[in-house]
Order: C-alpha cells, then structure tokens, then sequence
C-alpha cells in the first residue's frame, strides 16, 4: 500500500539551500552569457546541430559545459524541493500533492499557451529555458502555500 | 459526507493529537475530518473505526450532497 516516489524528507531542506545558491547564479550564467574556459569540454553527444558548423548523430563535441551542469542541479534541487516527504506525510498531505500538481500543470501550460500566441523571436527561446523548470517552480509554491494554509487552519479546540 | 469523529474522540475522552497518533495521521488531517474538510480513504475510516471500537459504518455516514 505504502508506495511512493518521494525522497525522505531532509532532501528538501539540501534542495531549498542549493536552490537559494544556484537560482542567482543560474540567472547570472544565462543572462550575461558566461562561458568560463575551465568549463569547456570534449563531450559526447547524440545530436550536435549548430546553425553554423557541425551536424551530426553520435559522437564528441567541444562544449562550455557551465549552463548544463547548472540546468542539472536546477532540475535535480526542484526537484528534491518538490517532491520530498513532508514531516508527517499523510494521505491529505497526498492528495494536497496530487491537487498542487493538477493546478500546477494547467498553469505552466496556460503560460505556454500565452507565450506560443504571443511571444515571438528570441524571446520566445527565453520562454522555452524558463518553461523547463516553471512547473516545478509553480507546484513547490502552490503545494507549501497549501501545507502551511491548512497549518494555519488548525483550529485549536481539543 | 458526515462524521462523527468528535462525539468518538469525546466518548473516549482523547484530543486531535492523540487520535492523530493513534490512526497515524497529523494532526491537520484530524482536524480537516472533523470539520468536513476531508473525507479519508477507506484504509483510514476502517482505521478510525478500529480505534473507537466501532463500525466505520457508526462514525461516517451519507448526506445529499454525497449523490449529486
């Protein structure tokens, strides 16, 4: 009966500080283009197609490996924020989960929607980097405002 | 769907805490039922009624909004 797929619960506190470290920098990285020669590596690929330059299936390529390794530990820390056990992990705390992740979804995907209608060029590239994580931005906000409202909620009659 | 999860606990002379204890639930989870905020799975209510020393059938029962 007891199976889920959530991490123990001191994940999300290893998370949230990755997150507070790697969010600033992540912005930085990506915005101002940086591109540190300590990060360039020969790499395997399964797909290199440059606009200009080489195209190919399977094989190694130079690449500044930064924006990756930060695009991981983004994802990993989201994550681990999302979906780690809370303190006492219930069945209502489940289904707070499942509600958040419904909710979650549809607004990720109603920004999307926004964006493919009417954001265009360039910027719409921005869009598509920021959707990777937004889903999980918005189900980590929607899902402890919920948690700490029911919290909240407790009245304190015994 | 109604409960009576208060008059219960009452009878038993326990608060939210210790029930929630008991039926390995928090708190929050307690409190939602008694107000009407949460129906609980079947494993729960089977689990409430256990402790009562009840029927499920005793502390839960039907109201008209259940068939619309």
């Amino acid at each position: 009966m007891k199976i889920n797929y959530l991490f123990p619960h001191r994940f999300k506190v290893i998370g949230l500080l990755l997150l507070i470290v790697f969010i600033p920098i992540g912005l930085y990285v990506v915005n101002d283009d940086i591109e540190p020669e300590i990060f360039d590596f020969t790499v395997p690929a399964v797909f290199v197609d440059e606009i200009v330059g080489e195209q190919f299936v399977f094989g190694m390529t130079e690449n500044n490996m930064l924006n990756e390794m930060i695009g991981v530990i983004l994802i990993l820390s989201f994550l681990m924020v999302a979906f780690s056990k809370e303190k006492q992990e219930d069945e209502l705390i489940a289904k707070i989960r499942l509600d958040s992740l419904v909710w979650a979804t549809y607004v990720n995907y109603a920004v999307l929607l926004f964006s493919i209608l009417f954001v265009f060029g360039l910027s719409f590239l921005w869009v598509m980097i920021f959707n990777m994580f937004t889903i999980l931005l918005f189900f980590v906000i929607r899902f402890h405002w919920q948690v700490r409202k029911l919290n909240k909620s407790l009245s304190y009659e015994e | 769907m109604k409960n009576s999860i208060k008059v219960e606990r009452a009878k038993k002379n326990i608060t939210q805490a210790e029930l929630a204890k008991l039926a390995k639930v928090s708190r929050q989870t307690i409190n939602a039922m008694e107000l009407g905020k949460y129906v609980p799975s079947t494993v729960l209510a089977l689990r409430l009624a256990q402790i009562f020393d009840t029927e499920v059938g005793k502390i839960f029962s039907l109201d008209d909004s259940d068939w619309s």
